[in-house]
């Protein structure tokens, strides 16, 4: 059923003389030997990942200056390794008309065409040719090949080249170590993220269990709104305390008495007996002394006095 | 080419990270707003707290006055008590002059809602008293 909707490939077979391609649709890439490498090494290792980590050193003082790229792939009992220029390659495929992004898979000659039993044409002036297991390039005129190379119906192995774009800005080992860090960084923030959530949660709830502590308000409205009322009582406490004080604390001539004191309403209010007229001034002045705001009237020797809290 | 560009995931992963800090500033903007309503909340509570035990206990109130009324100095002024669920009423016909100098030194220096105070001068010795004290 899926087999159905699987894309049919094209296959090219690319070198650096190939006319230039019309790519509608993706395409895998062989590439001709002139654009890498390649050398045939028996070693006595039989692990492919020790024979890697020698790449660099296996080519040293055989290739030209430049960054490069290495590849390696098991052949019976020896090795083909390469060495190639991502940059190169991509820029000429680039010319070639063949994008980055309509690039299926690449593959080296050296692994796709070693079947070759003949020589065959890639272009007027070249052959391509199999000599003792190593795919070589040749001029047309040392052979008498005939017939042109044609790779649409080969079936390609598993040996796929990755080309990295971005390998002449920066390596790929930095590359990796930047997302390492970046992640890192990520782990690093995430937990931040998670602890400041959890504090949130603490908070909220240590808020919470205040609440049922001191036994307050469900909202803080109410709670301020208590608070509001028991201040406003306590400064009215205040207050009285502070005029009772005033008006026990004034002297008195031996005929002048507090008749009456009266609290009640936010109102206090008082009287004074055995005054002589032009005594209230005397008191008057003593309340105003003391800041209190007050009425008052005079009435048959009794000065009544009222003052509001 | 099929391979995932590492690039491309550098970028992904500043993306995330953004997101993430951006996540994280938020996070911690509402921290900072939680830990100064929850301090909001402690201060309020302990200021109701602190009034409500001072001035608004029933029990610490009754208490209080009882112990007050217990002494010998009130003993010959037929102070008259009476409690309400809001409030204590205490009244005396004709208490001396140490009585209620006595009685009103200790509530007034008390911790006490005094709601309704009367004092009439019967003569130079006595006096009336109506007190009322809310909690």
């Amino acid at each position: 059923m899926f087999g159905k909707f699987k894309k049919q490939v094209d296959t090219i077979f690319v070198d650096s003389n190939s006319p230039a391609f019309h790519i509608e649709s993706s395409v895998n890439v062989i590439l001709s030997p002139s654009l890498y490498w390649v050398k045939k090494i028996s070693l006595p290792i039989k692990s492919l990942r020790e024979v890697k980590a020698l790449l660099e050193s296996l080519f040293e003082d055989t290739l030209p200056e430049g960054r490069y790229s290495y590849e390696a792939y098991k052949f019976n009992d020896e090795y083909f390794i390469f060495a190639y220029k991502d940059k190169y390659i991509l820029d000429l495929l680039a010319q070639k008309g063949i994008p980055a992004s309509k690039i299926n898979g690449v593959y080296f000659a050296q692994n796709e065409l070693l079947h070759l039993d003949e020589a065959k044409k890639i272009d007027e002036n070249e052959v391509i040719v199999v000599k003792d297991d190593m795919l070589i390039l040749l001029p047309k005129k040392f052979t008498s090949a005939q017939n042109m190379l044609n790779v649409k119906d080969i079936k390609l192995s598993k040996h796929r080249v990755t080309l990295k774009q971005f390998g002449h800005i920066i390596n790929e080992k930095s590359l990796y170590t930047i997302m390492a860090l970046f992640v890192v960084l990520l782990l690093l923030v995430s937990t931040q993220y998670m602890i400041t959530l959890n504090k949130i949660d603490k908070l909220q709830a240590q808020k919470d269990n205040t609440f049922s502590k001191y036994s307050l308000k469900p909202t803080m409205m109410q709670n301020r709104s208590l608070l509001k009322g028991y201040k406003e009582s306590y400064n009215r406490q205040i207050e009285l305390r502070n005029i009772i004080a005033v008006v026990l604390n004034m002297p008195l001539k031996p005929t002048q008495k507090i008749k009456f004191i009266s609290y009640e309403n936010r109102k206090f209010t008082l009287s004074y007996s055995g005054l002589k007229k032009g005594d209230e001034h005397y008191i008057e002045r003593y309340f105003s002394a003391k800041n209190l705001n007050y009425s008052a009237k005079y009435n048959k020797n009794i000065w009544y006095v009222e003052i509001k809290l | 080419m099929n391979r995932v560009n590492p690039l491309h995931i550098i970028i992904l992963l500043i993306v995330i990270l953004a997101f993430i800090i951006m996540k994280l500033n938020k996070a911690k903007e509402e921290f900072i707003d939680t830990k100064s309503s929850y301090n909001k909340t402690v201060v309020l509570a302990d200021k109701i707290k602190g009034l409500k035990s001072s001035y608004f206990n029933k029990n610490r109130v009754q208490r209080g006055i009882d112990q007050i009324l217990r002494s010998y100095i009130l003993k010959d002024s037929n102070i008259d008590k009476k409690v309400t669920n809001y409030s204590i009423l205490l009244t005396s016909k004709n208490m001396n002059k140490r009585s209620l100098n006595f009685l009103l030194g200790k509530i007034l220096n008390g911790n006490y809602i005094v709601s309704e105070l009367q004092i009439n001068r019967l003569n130079n010795q006595k006096a009336s008293l109506n007190l009322e004290i809310k909690w």
